[in-house]
């Protein structure tokens, strides 16, 4: 046994720091790989057993963006097709879910309990099981293949995913409400002058998780747009990058691709970031 | 609660009840092509003319405004394209209003046409083992009688063969090379030397390179127990296990004892990689040579230039007898929809696509292997073309294929690659061996 404390506490810290240390190491090993691969320059070949690049060249990126030698893959316009469903998704699923959590949390109305209850019970389901049955009843509405069909089905669900953001509102005071309310504030005002306003970090996470489903979505949207490849959204896209057809000529680019779907969701992250940090504690009741 | 719970319910019952709708929807137009087809197939019969290429324009029979869409893999798309111009010009007669062509890669044709027929392409192309998913799904409508017997004429036999099912023909027979050979740097690896497995492996070797075979594929591995005698021969009775020939168990196990050896004795020469990587290795002086595919072969000639050589599959020494390398080959095929609603003009673009001129230019701009016999006869001296057909000679059709058959066959591989496997074991290959047969039958 080891007497002495300061020993002690260096040996544990030690252990501790190896443990995160490696842990560390195999979280991010697999984003420095897709980043130094993407700038690979030795030919097309998928993984050839070697950790690092013997050549560095960012031709990838411009291959990725100019599209030569397919007839199909068309980055910069899936990118493109991405950007935009995303903005719209995000702008009308961000609202709706507030709006939905507003309400739970603010009023109260006969089947208040009841539709809470529903929307818990239908988010349990996975959303896998539905697919099909969306991707029929687009069909009959003529919106298979199309991007209207994918803003849709990713923002009109949106407002089930509700429970994170009500859990935000009910630790807004109601003092607030009834103080705005005496003032002669409506419901309406009141949700966006007063509730908005001091839950700057809800609506950020609200607004990226909104804005990076349709990036990261992948079978819905391959359900949705089937040989449609001019509307496919970066997800689908990469992945036919490396299909049997195209592997051997598209690693690299599929690389680069995965890199630059990154871009758009830092952004916006780094953007709204500093809201993070305001919140809840920049207002507030006092005394 | 309950209340709500059946208003959900009937919610769900409409909607389901609605999706069906468009199913049935799409079934009651099938019928009406099919006797469209039948209408098309009478005409033939009646002495409508066929040439290698062309129909005779009267087998559209009141077919107008004729909206088609076609699938193609992405390197194929420009020159079907090509094609399909050649087609409309040629029927000027008849009005097209549109002949669509998009990319659809072949290795997921089958699953993306079953998806949704209705969405799918009505002329598309698919490999052999799709077919009978195909089949099963009821997706493909047989070639018009008329055209049987002149596509019997025109085609090589196997491929037609195994497209039959009772008497009646599904699919166009395509191209008669979906097949892996060996492709080598003939700087590096000589003619000869490409004649035993062996003989390659020791090149490379010299030269200090690789030799590339995917051994964890079962697409590639199944060649180590063909090899050995233990063919697969379709499914047994009841559709769906794999039957094999009768094959003598100590041969297998000794061949497969012969694949682990050399394995063994040329460890960082022969390397189990993905195959795309052998084009890449040829271009940077890695690779010296490689089971690769027909699909590949324009990517390794590139590479390679006029160091490029290719042959049939080697042979390998087991005991005193040098065994040659038995292989997985397929066929493709383009399919017409059953579902489409110009079934003549379907039929007909089809018949042409994979006519005798149409199977020419794909061999000669992307290096099919045409099924078709003229159009063999004018490319057949393309040393890839001669290496693919040598090999079809020693191989088996890749049609009727369990599932269970790729992974247990990549299994049996991938474990003869692993570095602790002890080749001389011959309990442990045989054991190896009898696992995998079980996995594959699903016993």
């Amino acid at each position: 046994m080891i007497k002495s404390y300061k020993l002690r506490r260096h040996i544990s810290n030690a252990l501790i720091y190896l443990i995160l240390g490696v842990m560390c190491i195999i979280w991010i090993a697999p984003f420095v790989y897709l980043l130094l691969h993407s700038l690979r320059a030795d030919g097309a070949a998928v993984s050839n057993g070697e950790l690092l690049p013997e050549w560095y060249t960012f031709q990838n990126y411009i291959d990725l963006f100019s599209g030569t030698g397919s007839s199909t893959l068309n980055f910069p316009k899936w990118f493109l097709n991405t950007f935009i469903v995303a903005c719209f998704s995000c702008v009308i699923s961000t609202i709706s879910v507030l709006a939905v959590s507003y309400s739970f949390s603010r009023l109260r109305f006969g089947m208040r309990k009841k539709l809470m209850n529903i929307a818990m019970i239908l988010g349990m389901f996975p959303g896998f099981m539905t697919m099909i049955a969306m991707y029929y009843l687009l069909k009959i509405m003529g919106l298979d293949g199309n991007l209207i069909a994918l803003v849709l089905c990713y923002s009109c669900g949106a407002g089930l995913g509700f429970q994170i953001s009500k859990g935000f509102f009910d630790t807004i005071p109601r003092a607030l409400d009834e103080a705005a309310t005496i003032d002669g504030a409506t419901k309406n005002q009141i949700f966006w002058k007063i509730i908005l306003p001091m839950s700057k970090p809800i609506v950020v996470y609200t607004v990226l998780t909104a804005f990076i489903g349709p990036w990261t979505d992948f079978i819905l949207a391959k359900i949705i747009m089937g040989d449609i490849q001019e509307n496919y959204t970066v997800a689908i896209g990469l992945q036919l990058m490396i299909d049997l057809d195209h592997k051997t000529t598209w690693f690299q680019e599929f690389l680069a691709g995965s890199v630059v779907v990154a871009v758009p969701i830092t952004l916006l992250f780094l953007k709204m970031q500093k809201y993070y940090v305001g919140g809840v504690t920049a207002g507030g009741v006092k005394g | 609660m309950k209340k709500v719970l059946a208003i959900i319910l009937a919610g769900m019952v409409t909607a389901t009840a609605f999706a069906g709708c468009g199913g049935s929807g799409g079934g009651s137009t099938a019928s009406g092509s099919e006797s469209a087809a039948s209408g098309s197939e009478s005409k033939a019969d009646g002495g409508a003319t066929i040439d290698a290429n062309w129909p005779d324009a009267s087998m559209f029979g009141d077919e107008t405004d004729i909206d088609l869409k076609v699938w193609a893999p992405d390197a194929a798309v420009e020159l079907v394209k090509k094609q399909v111009e050649e087609f409309k010009k040629h029927y000027s007669e008849v009005k097209f209003k549109n002949i669509e062509v998009r990319a659809q890669g072949e290795s997921d044709a089958a699953t993306n046409m079953i998806k949704d027929p209705e969405k799918g392409a009505d002329v598309f192309g698919f490999p052999s083992d799709q077919l009978d998913k195909l089949l099963a799904a009821q997706v493909l409508s047989p070639v018009a009688k008329g055209f049987v017997s002149t596509i019997e004429a025109n085609n090589a036999e196997k491929p037609v063969v195994a497209a039959k099912e009772g008497d009646s023909l599904y699919a166009y027979p395509e191209t008669n090379d979906n097949g892996y050979y060996l492709v080598y740097d003939n700087t590096v690896v000589t003619a000869d030397d490409a004649k035993t497995f062996e003989g390659v492996l020791e090149a490379c070797k010299k030269a200090g390179k690789q030799f590339v075979m995917d051994a964890g594929n079962g697409f590639y591995s199944c060649t180590f127990a063909f090899t050995g005698g233990a063919l697969i021969d379709g499914f047994e009775a009841d559709g769906a296990t794999q039957k094999f020939v009768d094959y003598n168990e100590d041969t297998v196990v000794k061949t497969l004892m012969a694949f682990a050896k050399l394995m063994k004795t040329y460890k960082g020469t022969f390397t189990s990689q993905d195959v795309a990587n052998i084009s890449a290795g040829f271009k940077n002086g890695k690779v010296a040579a490689g089971v690769d595919g027909t699909w590949d072969s324009n990517g390794n000639k590139d590479a390679l230039g006029d160091k490029f050589g290719a042959a049939k599959l080697p042979t390998i020494k087991v005991g005193n007898e040098d065994k040659q390398l038995i292989s997985l080959f397929g066929y493709k095929y383009i399919g017409v929809n059953a579902r489409t609603k110009f079934q003549r003009s379907a039929q007909i673009l089809a018949y042409y696509l994979t006519g005798q001129d149409c199977q020419t230019q794909r061999a000669e701009t992307l290096g099919w292997g045409p099924s078709n016999t003229k159009a063999m006869e004018a490319v057949s001296s393309d040393p890839i073309i001669q290496a693919v057909s040598a090999q079809s000679q020693n191989a088996v059709p890749q049609v009727k294929i369990a599932g269970t058959f790729w992974t247990s066959m990549g299994t049996l591989g991938s474990e003869m690659y692993k570095d602790g496997w002890n080749p001389d074991d011959e309990a442990a290959t045989k054991s190896l061996w009898e696992k995998v047969v079980a996995q594959i039958r699903d016993e």
